[in-house]
């Protein structure tokens, strides 16, 4: 099993980090508590990606998706919490209803991202991974335009002390909630028949076709699904920083879809592993925060990811099941 | 006129009237006309590029004819999609299986059949796995097929377990046509025994069934009634025990004597 692997890897090099580094402090509770931080947006994406790569589409917007959306959100908490001169004061009279606004615009964002992209693969038939990378430049694009180039300054900081970088015995309150959402999609995909129809989509779409499957409306939730995701990761950004970070997630993609390979994950469609997926994208972040407190570059992390994805996905043989023949 | 029994109780399982399908300049289907009636097997035969297939894939609802009209038991249906032939009990074994290689036997003999679990189950969509496991194999074990484990993912098993997969799930929802488009290819003498076995059995069970074939010794022993394709024509229809098979194969080819072949 592939997510037993990771996950026996994630240990290994947790254990190796923690002996390794000065002190043991990679041991501390504080670390653990800044990885899971980290780790709250990233393993989202990863697992939301997992589900998508069933049904065998990818989606590679979701930087773009996670900033348009805190934008969008931000903008709209700043408007309504209090007037421009009482925000730069950081007086909120509105707090609440700015905040609660603001959290669903960027929800709202992310869904909207994510229908233009569903929109664009069902009804105009365009290549999700083309379909994808234009609507990557366009919501990057528009991002900065409305931020006019900057990052949204005067969010209510109540929310990130509330929320942002609140902990529950240890555990970042932003974890908890993808800990939630991922075994909710755990759920949704080994016991439904919705997660049945997605990897039936992704095995053999025509197979799915004669079953009688509504592919293309499948579809359209799905990418739904991902971009409503995003939204919620760009909470999680504007909520932990009080500001958005517009020139960041260049690779969140890449990374969501890679942690999901590592764990398991099909890219053509037919087997996804959430699991997997979760620790996947755990090993970025641990390898990361491992080689920061040893003093190496951090550039030394995106060469180990690296290397991992592609014996990952060697070991697991090459036999990828894309045609029957009697 | 197309000829409709209008009675409520018609014996016409499956009946396709004038259909005709282009494919760019190719003229796949011209005016084909087929019945099937209620307990009947009928061959499908023709050479290649006949149209047998293409005729057998609209009339499963895979294919929209430019042209021509489907009826099902006796009476004239909208049939737009594979879901609408479900729905009108037409079950199909597609000459490429149509089997999702990553899913188990039993998540492919119940695709887009699924069993959820009651009350709040049923409204999330929640499946009633071993329920189905069971029945899967219950379905295989009544085709003579024992696949040992329904939880096996199809990709693991032998080209003939495969074929007994697509024919077992067509036979478990088929309440009113079977079609069947070369069941019996690449298999061997047992399995193919097998195959022939479930056409009588669906044909006592009262279903239409049509087969499209090469394999015209089998067939002339199954069917009740050949019909001969050519270039997008139904050009014969015969009793399969008033015929033979140089007969037939004039038919298919076109010449009237069968010294010409």
């Amino acid at each position: 099993m592939p997510a037993l692997w990771i996950a026996l890897v994630d240990i290994a090099l947790i254990l190796v980090f923690g002996i390794v580094s000065p002190g043991h402090v990679f041991f501390n509770g504080g670390n653990f508590t800044n990885m899971a931080e980290d780790s709250a947006e990233v393993t989202l994406m990863a697992v939301g990606v997992a589900f998508l790569l069933g049904a065998g589409e990818l989606d590679i917007s979701i930087g773009a998706n996670i900033i348009l959306s805190s934008v969008v959100g931000g903008k709209v908490m700043v408007a309504l919490s209090g007037s421009p001169s009482q925000v730069a004061q950081s007086v909120f009279p509105h707090l609440a209803m700015g905040v609660t606004v603001g959290i669903l615009v960027a929800l709202g964002t992310g869904l909207a991202f994510g229908l233009v992209n569903a929109f664009v693969v069902t009804v105009l038939r365009v290549n999700s991974f083309i379909t994808t990378l234009g609507t990557l430049g366009i919501g990057t694009g528009l991002a900065f335009v409305l931020a006019d180039g900057n990052n949204i300054q005067d969010i209510p900081t109540p929310l990130q002390s509330s929320f942002g970088v609140r902990t529950l015995a240890g555990t970042p309150v932003t974890f908890l909630v993808t800990f939630v959402l991922v075994l909710l999609m755990w759920g949704l995909l080994g016991l439904t028949r919705f997660g049945l129809h997605t990897v039936a989509i992704g095995s053999s779409r025509q197979s799915a076709e004669r079953a009688g499957i509504a592919i293309r409306r499948h579809l359209v939730v799905l990418f739904a699904m991902v971009g409503v995701l995003a939204g919620i990761a760009g909470v999680y950004d504007i909520a932990r920083f009080s500001t958005t970070n517009i020139s960041g997630h260049q690779t969140d993609a890449l990374a969501a879809i890679a942690g999901a390979v590592i764990g398991g994950t099909n890219l053509f469609g037919g087997r996804v592993s959430i699991p997997g997926a979760v620790f996947g994208s755990f090993l970025a972040e641990i390898l990361n925060t491992g080689l920061v407190i040893l003093g190496m570059s951090s550039f030394y992390q995106l060469i180990a990811v690296g290397v991992v994805l592609i014996v990952a996905v060697y070991i697991r043989g090459g036999v990828d099941v894309r045609t029957i023949r009697r | 006129m197309p000829n409709y029994q209008c009675a409520p109780m018609s014996d016409i399982a499956i009946q396709a009237v004038d259909i005709s399908k282009d494919f760019g300049h190719i003229r796949a289907l011209q005016s084909a006309s087929v019945t099937v009636h209620k307990g009947e097997i009928v061959a499908l035969v023709g050479d290649n590029g006949a149209g047998k297939s293409t005729l057998m894939k609209i009339m499963s609802g895979a294919e929209l004819p430019d042209r021509g009209e489907i009826g099902v038991d006796g009476q004239p249906t909208r049939l737009l999609s594979v879901r609408d032939a479900h729905a009108l009990g037409i079950e199909t074994v597609y000459q490429d299986l149509a089997l999702a290689p990553h899913l188990t036997v039993a998540q492919n003999v119940f695709l887009g059949h699924e069993v959820v679990l009651p009350k709040i189950g049923g409204k999330l969509g929640l499946l009633a796995k071993q329920e189905m496991a069971r029945d899967a194999a219950d379905a295989l074990q009544a085709l003579g097929i024992g696949i040992g484990d329904a939880k096996v993912r199809v990709s693991e098993l032998s080209g003939g377990q495969r074929q007994a997969v697509a024919i077992a799930r067509a036979m478990k929802w088929a309440r009113s046509v079977l079609l069947m488009d070369e069941p019996t290819a690449a298999l061997g003498v047992r399995q193919t025994a097998i195959v022939l076995q479930t056409m009588r059995t669906a044909a006592k069970r009262g279903l239409g069934v049509l087969v499209v074939s090469h394999d015209m010794p089998h067939m002339l022993n199954v069917a009740n009634r050949i019909v001969v394709m050519r270039h997008g024509r139904v050009v014969a229809n015969f009793a399969a025990d008033e015929t033979d098979i140089q007969t037939i194969a004039a038919a298919m080819l076109g010449s009237t004597t069968s010294g010409d072949l």
